[in-house]
């Protein structure tokens, strides 16, 4: 582990105010309108409130939206040559991607702290395990979608690919059931996309399994194999396609 | 007789081949064909070549960016990605890539911190002239600058082999000039250093040897007065006498050594490979006076080694 260009790496990071906006800022302003300014926020739901459940899943947005971004430019930036440059040193790829994992883990603990030491401070209520545990998989969970960032950035090899990335998180995060409950057919449907499993596992803590149709309030119960099955299926999908593109971009070389 | 106690060459390539799936798929292009080459401690070498000749690619195998299709490449008696590991063999790279958004001395800092032992940061800012620079962006560094903090990275290791890859392409001529010059400073302390150029004055007044490479292929390997020699141009020009134009060119032109023989006026131009046979017949046998001798261009020997290798090159891709 290489200290001095981890830490180079994450300043390059942080002074990117421009990506620190949409990874941090704007999921914290989401929370606040979406959660904590809206009076159903205090209802009761799983082993805590609605706020919390809003504030989990802001903070699953702005971690996805780090790691993709961070994913996404690594690709990008080996491919634009200083992956020749660094082949002109001892560095092995796999410290390489080791060093790259431990920033993505890092930038994506931004969202994750600063939108739950918000909802601490906006009557955001769980139990003690809910909290834990619902970080804790946002966190570790959010590695997945670095895959979905290195996909984009091997495929299309720019860096405005990798912005259109980290962009179309918000779209999938429609689709997910994330910014806003779904329910009959779209909630259907959303099972099948990227960030539903994602975020389902992250709340699981909080609801149990347990989701509330906005519409007439009927309960319904979700075993936990549904949103595992999700994000396992996903995740062989990134990574396939990324092992894929690597393969590709060498035999062209 | 030093052979058995010398030490490794330096760069030792024995028959390299690389070759390249096409787009089209079927025909493999054979970027490098058949390399064999020995670079030893302390020499000077340049790569000379039109481009897609192979250079970059042959460079690449030396620096174990890229691995043979066949055949061997070793840097210091190693693999070349030992040797590259051990900071024995750094490199300029063509197109190698920089980070936009940090800085110079970042930069620098970045590459320093993957190898074990390096050269000060501060230093080797310092010896590429980017101390009044350190603190900008890349991005905003031009060209020139660029390739300056290339060659910064380069040095951190302190290489025995450095490796040039078109190390001035897009500079202007004052920033090739600074660079060379840089560069002069650091050969001078016994480093060996190969650069691949397409400009010939380049070549000519930095390396002390040149290797010629076309169509992937060498087509010569020598010293620049070797090379020089190898185009079949000295021009040897004298002033006739008025009289008998016609014969004395047919004189001239059935001699074996004449490559191509012309008249302006009174004066008749002679291309040949031997210009001593053709002076004596012209100052002893037809009466030339006025007798001028000048030395073939590296430019006239360039275009004279590698033309048959080009036409090779086109030819085979026409049959395809």
């Amino acid at each position: 582990m290489n200290a001095i260009y981890t830490g180079l790496e994450l300043r390059r990071v942080f002074r990117d105010y421009v990506s620190m906006f949409f990874i941090a800022v704007l999921p914290a302003f989401f929370y606040l309108i979406f959660g904590a300014a809206q009076e159903f926020s205090n209802e009761r739901a799983g082993n805590g409130n609605v706020g919390m459940y809003v504030m989990i899943s802001m903070a699953a947005y702005g971690a996805v939206t780090a790691t993709s971004g961070i994913g996404g430019m690594a690709a990008v930036e080996r491919m634009q040559g200083w992956g020749r440059q660094l082949g002109l040193t001892p560095l092995r790829d796999s410290s390489y991607v080791q060093m790259k994992a431990v920033v993505a883990v890092a930038v994506s603990a931004i969202p994750i702290v600063s939108i739950y030491l918000l909802g601490v401070l906006t009557d955001a209520e769980g139990s003690v395990t809910a909290w834990l545990l619902s970080a804790m998989i946002v966190l570790v969970g959010a590695v997945v979608f670095a895959l979905y960032g290195l996909v984009f950035g091997l495929a299309f090899r720019s860096e405005a690919a990798v912005g259109a990335a980290s962009g179309s998180l918000v779209v999938l995060g429609f689709m997910g059931n994330i910014f806003f409950p779904l329910s009959g057919t779209l909630l259907t449907l959303a099972k099948f996309t990227p960030l539903y499993g994602y975020v389902s596992l992250a709340r699981y803590p909080l609801t149990e399994g347990y989701i509330v149709n906005t519409n007439n309030g009927a309960v319904t119960h979700e075993e936990l194999w549904v949103p595992l099955l999700n994000v396992s299926v996903w995740a062989v999908i990134f990574a396939v396609l990324a092992v894929w593109l690597v393969r590709r971009g060498r035999a062209r070389q | 007789m030093e052979a058995t106690t010398q030490a490794p060459a330096a760069v030792e390539l024995r028959n390299l081949v690389k070759t390249f799936k096409t787009a089209g798929g079927e025909h493999p292009v054979r970027a490098v064909d058949g390399v064999d080459l020995t670079i030893t401690p302390g020499e000077v070498v340049a790569f000379l070549g039109p481009n897609g000749a192979g250079k970059t690619t042959t460079l690449d195998m030396v620096l174990g960016l890229t691995t043979p299709s066949s055949g061997t490449v070793t840097a210091f008696g190693a693999d070349p990605r030992r040797a590259v590991a051990a900071g024995r063999v750094s490199a300029v790279l063509q197109t190698g890539g920089l980070l936009r958004d940090i800085t110079v001395r970042e930069t620098v800092q970045m590459i320093a911190s993957t190898f074990p032992q390096h050269s000060d940061v501060e230093q080797v800012i310092a010896r590429a002239g980017l101390t009044s620079l350190a603190g900008r962006r890349v991005s905003k560094c031009s060209g020139g600058e660029q390739q300056r903090l290339r060659f910064a990275l380069a040095l951190l290791p302190d290489p025995d082999l450095l490796v040039l890859d078109e190390p001035t392409a897009g500079m202007d001529v004052s920033a090739r000039r600074d660079f060379w010059d840089t560069m002069h400073a650091d050969a001078d302390a016994g480093r060996t250093v190969v650069f691949a150029t397409h400009y010939l004055e380049e070549a000519d007044s930095f390396a002390e040897r040149i290797v010629m490479i076309a169509g992937g292929r060498i087509v010569a390997d020598g010293s620049t007065a070797q090379i020089r020699s190898q185009a079949s141009g000295r021009a040897v020009s004298a002033d006739l006498p008025p009289h008998d134009a016609a014969s004395v060119l047919a004189t001239l032109r059935d001699m074996s050594q004449v490559v191509e023989a012309t008249t302006q006026g009174h004066r008749v131009t002679v291309i040949t490979s031997d210009s001593d046979a053709v002076a004596r017949t012209l100052l002893y046998q037809l009466g030339g006076s006025n007798l001028e001798i000048i030395s073939g261009s590296l430019e006239s020997a360039f275009m004279t080694i590698t033309a048959p290798a080009r036409g090779a090159g086109t030819e085979q891709e026409g049959s395809r």
